[in-house]
């Protein structure tokens, strides 16, 4: 078997990496802005007041600009697993395959249909009926987001699939356990509720914006109450269904949370569990498995994660002891397994089902094997293997700490900061408070970097595997020569590069241009507005 | 016979819907950003043009996602080599598919060359995936090399240069350019008018021209084409795996085998000369709504002689034939496909209604003063 | 005939949605959870919407 090149394994990480961080630049905020459009709407259908369609016009223009290129990186990812991940394609494809493909059945089609009319519809549609299409590409784009977050379960918990050997791969055995897994709701409802705290803040923010320069008061005004109310009970479920999660990782990523919390000893190992002290500040040092130095706040960890107050938590150098032995049944199972594909026999068949729950740890020894090939391990070289296996059952501590870490600290801020938007809106004491409008306008980038980090924390915490316990991410990549990688990752660099200033170019260009000004003037700006007339604004409001 | 051979016949019938419904619906914006600079003079000429299929392309992009969606799923063997086999290929498809959406989104929201800098744009992302479409059918039909490791991984064993310069291949990227152009060019005549309708007409007239002539050169080309048979019975039941149980032959003409056993499939080429001339003619004759059906047929015609010829070989291996990929050794389990087949059937009409209805809201044409009166987006 | 589809268009809805809250509920507790509180956060930020509407009138109605 030819030897799989670590560096183009590299370059395939990265490449899905950033074209994956940079896709997802672009989602939360479709997610989010798609439902406040949706209850803009819903107040104008109610009130019949003509400045919340403005409204909706308005913020839905500056939500467009941000749905294409989301469109656009979307079909990278789509492709991408084929592209780059033939071998995950291949050993998964039956089960992971399926949801994106219903993905695309059920949610693009509606989403992509919809938005269509949502832009185009204003003078051919009802009041209810082009409210019910704004619902409808508001539940399409987040249904999308289920179920790619179905099939992102999956690799963190598989369930719903057995490996066949006959086949070598996982097929797909129940659909129920595969989309009611427990990690993708979880994972479904943050992320999507993240969107809604990235949407809000974006609303609330260049409302802030024209609150402190007195422009569009009226509309300002009002996008800021509703977005402030919006982002508050969101900010509270994403902190909420975040801890879901963690407690999630607890019971079936241990090696996730473990670098989360950046634990190297087992919780107990100095005393009770129940007084270990959750770090606020660490440096992991990954080559030294320890921390360099560390602040932490005693009575915290052990309740937050277990929801008990006393059951250890086991640390990261305890874990990879307990790999030991799942290496050492791995490399027994993915052999018989070899064998079982040359000669169908029913003796390595038996063999591989008794170790086929550890066949995984197999294949993570392969890469230090001789030659990467397993039946060259011999009694001498065997407890060297499995001693460098067991150190690669890890993630990097210091990134999946600090990932988490910055974004449970933003998801905090962002907590305080919806409090206070929405508590003085209610007042309608804004304008007494000009540092907290900064502070708004200011924060619009920060949701976004707090989704980024949470990807890398939920990815990068999932290392070494690509489908967690089953398959590595060493095995997964395709086998492209590096030429290839290096004329991808150029291309996408220099697109997605492009794109992103053309993108920032029209967000600042028509976020300054403000609500009313593209309508008095059509030509400014190409003469375009969305959504079909230009109306004539409300003077009571002006 | 057994479910499983059912369920992967079926699915088999149901990628080359999905090829269909890709081919016309992509096929027809595809077009009309190929053609943009040459039916549009004029920056508004182009803003109509754009606004025609501006409610609809990215609901019918959607066909290219769920391509990948779905072939990832029923035949994830498949989905996992021939992405990556093709992979410069399908890299250069990517780079210039994703500079579509952002055109059109972003186009209009400035002036100057600005403007100039997203025409290029809409020029390459309709021709080059196009190209790189009917391509990839052509270089499929000759067979691509690889092989598998024992894991199922796959292994390339040829250079990407050999898919990009194989003139077989080039014809047919062509042919699927042309038809493409037909499509587009019917799309602009339906909702435009004086002057785009006279150029779009006459750009479709001559992409139906040219897809008469290179379908029928083609058909003789294959027959001549190195084929791929199997030597010794296969059982269709079997496992989905390409590591064992299939032997097969590299044999010239091989691919017109089943037209020779079951002469019923020569409905399918003449469905497609049917289609193609169906639209030369009506678009002459300036009835763009049967020509748009006409173009239609044409592409499933195509698609489907692709089909009945190859069927049922999805990639042949010219390097290791007997890992060939064929319907029975390439798809997903019986119950994934038991699952995607409910699934389809559930939200296909579903599908077909509300974008029916879609189309049925936007109807009519889309006139010049139009983008300056009610200035729409793009 | 017009408020006949109405009514059937809404009943369908109505049916849909008790369908959904009922596998979502036996099933999926955080779908649930995400269907309700959508809907609630919608509905609450439009009507501190309306709330605004009514808190500007009322102002304006002392002075």
């Amino acid at each position: 078997m030819p030897l799989i090149d670590p560096s183009v394994v590299d370059l395939s990480r990265l490449q899905f990496a950033l074209t994956a961080l940079y896709h997802f630049l672009f989602v939360p905020l479709t997610l989010g802005m798609t439902f406040i459009l949706c209850a803009m709407e819903t107040t104008y259908v109610i009130t019949g007041k003509e400045i919340y369609k403005e409204m909706t016009h308005f913020w839905g223009k500056l939500f467009g600009i941000n749905f294409a290129i989301g469109v656009a990186t979307g079909l990278t990812m789509e492709f991408e697993f084929g592209t780059n991940w033939s071998m995950y394609s291949h050993f998964v494809g039956d089960v992971f395959g399926t949801p994106l493909a219903i993905e695309g059945l059920m949610a693009f089609f509606m989403e992509s249909t919809f938005i269509g009319l949502m832009f185009f519809g204003w003078d051919r549609l009802s009041k209810p009926g082009h409210l019910a299409v704004t619902y409808l590409t508001a539940l399409g784009s987040n249904l999308s987001a289920l179920w790619i977050l179905i099939a992102n379960g999956f690799m963190q918990n598989p369930q719903g699939a057995s490996f066949d050997a006959d086949t070598m791969r996982m097929q797909f055995n129940s659909f129920v356990s595969l989309v009611f897994s427990e990690d993708a709701q979880a994972k479904f409802v943050h992320t999507s509720i993240a969107g809604f705290v990235t949407g809000a803040l974006f609303v609330m923010g260049i409302s802030a914006f024209y609150l402190l320069r007195k422009q569009h008061v009226a509309l300002a005004a009002r996008s800021f109450r509703l977005a402030s109310v919006f982002g508050i009970i969101s900010s509270l479920a994403v902190v909420t269904l975040g801890d879901a999660l963690g407690r999630l990782d607890y019971l079936v990523q241990p090696t996730k949370i473990a670098a989360i919390e950046g634990l190297w000893e087992d919780s107990n190992a100095h005393g009770s569990a129940t007084a270990a002290p959750w770090l606020l500040f660490a440096l992991p040092n990954d080559a030294a498995q320890t921390n360099i130095a560390e602040i932490g706040v005693p009575y915290v960890l052990t309740p937050l994660i277990t929801h008990s107050l006393d059951t250890p938590i086991p640390g990261l150098l305890t874990l990879e002891q307990q790999a030991g032995p799942r290496i050492l049944n791995g490399i027994k199972a993915i052999n018989a397994l070899q064998q079982y594909g040359v000669t169908h026999d029913a003796a390595s068949l038996a063999t591989f089902k008794q170790y086929e729950n550890d066949m995984g740890y197999g294949f993570l020894a392969q890469k230090n094997a001789p030659n990467q090939d397993l039946t060259q391990i011999t009694p001498a070289n065997q407890d060297a293997i499995v001693a460098q296996t067991e150190k690669d059952t890890i993630p990097n501590v210091f990134a999946t700490f600090w990932a988490f870490r910055i974004m449970m600290f933003l998801g905090f801020y962002f907590v305080v900061l919806f409090a206070f938007a929405a508590y003085y809106s209610l007042r309608n004491e804004l304008e007494k408070h000009p540092l907290l409008l900064k502070a708004a306008l200011w924060s619009i980038p920060l949701p976004i970097l707090a989704c980024e980090f949470g990807w890398i924390t939920a990815e990068a915490g999932r290392q070494p595997w690509s489908v967690y316990g089953w398959l590595p991410t060493f095995q997964a990549a395709s086998s492209h020569p590096v030429g290839y990688m290096v004329f991808s990752l150029i291309g996408f660099a220099a697109l997605y590069s492009a794109f992103i200033a053309a993108e920032l170019y029209l967000m600042f260009k028509f976020a300054r241009l403000g609500p009313q000004d593209h309508h008095a003037e059509p030509t400014v700006g190409g003469g375009a507005t969305m959504f079909g007339k230009p109306q004539v604004a409300d003077k009571s409001w002006q | 016979m057994e479910l499983y051979v059912v369920l992967k016949v079926i699915w088999a019938v149901l990628l080359g819907v999905l090829f269909c419904g890709l081919a016309v619906m992509v096929g027809m914006d595809m077009g009309v950003g190929t053609l943009l600079n040459f039916v549009g003079k004029t920056d508004k000429e182009r803003r109509v043009a754009l606004n025609i299929i501006g409610p609809h392309w990215d609901g019918n992009q959607v066909w290219f996602i769920l391509g990948g969606g779905a072939i990832f799923a029923a035949f994830p063997t498949l989905y996992a080599t021939s992405f990556s086999v093709f992979y410069v290929v399908m890299i250069l498809l990517l780079f210039s598919m994703i500079m579509r959406p952002v055109a059109f989104e972003y186009r209009s929201k400035a002036d100057g060359s600005w403007r100039g800098i997203w025409d290029i744009a809409f020029l390459i992302s309709g021709a080059l995936p196009m190209i790189v479409y009917g391509a990839a059918f052509g270089n499929v039909m000759e067979g691509v090399g690889y092989h598998y490791g024992w894991t199922g991984q796959y292994f390339q064993d040829e250079s990407f240069l050999s898919y990009l310069l194989n003139p077989f291949a080039v014809m047919c990227g062509v042919l699927s350019l042309s038809l493409s152009i037909a499509q587009g060019g019917t799309m602009l005549m339906l909702r435009g008018e004086e002057p785009i309708y006279g150029r779009a007409r006459k750009a479709a007239i001559g992409g139906s021209i040219a897809a008469v002539i290179l379908f029928a050169v083609g058909g003789l080309w294959v027959s001549h084409l190195n084929g791929f048979a199997f030597t010794a019975p296969v059982d269709p039941n079997m496992p989905a795996t390409p590591l064992t149980g299939q032997t097969v032959a590299v044999q010239a003409g091989a691919w017109m085998n089943n037209y020779h056993t079951y002469p019923l499939l020569w409905a399918l080429p003449i469905l497609g000369f049917v289609g193609m001339l169906g639209n030369l003619l009506m678009n002459a004759a300036g009835k763009p709504v049967v020509a748009w059906w006409s173009g239609a047929l044409a592409w499933v015609g195509v698609i489907f002689t692709t089909g009945g010829s190859m069927f049922p070989f999805l990639m042949p291996c010219t390097t290791n034939p007997n890992q060939s990929l064929t319907v029975w050794n390439a798809t997903g389990s019986e119950y994934n496909l038991g699952w995607m087949l409910f699934f389809a059937l559930v939200f296909t009409p579903a599908i077909i209604a509300y974008t029916s209805w879609c189309y049925y809201v936007m109807r009519g044409k889309v006139k010049l003063s139009s983008i300056t009166d009610d200035s729409h987006s793009y | 005939m017009g408020k006949l589809f109405k009514f059937i268009g809404l009943a369908a809805a109505l049916a849909l949605a008790i369908f959904l809250a009922v596998v979502t509920g036996d099933f999926g507790a955080w779908y649930f959870a995400w269907l309700v509180g959508t809907t609630m956060i919608v509905l609450i930020a439009s009507a501190s919407a309306v709330m605004f509407d009514t808190q500007e009138s009322n102002s304006k109605g002392e002075v």
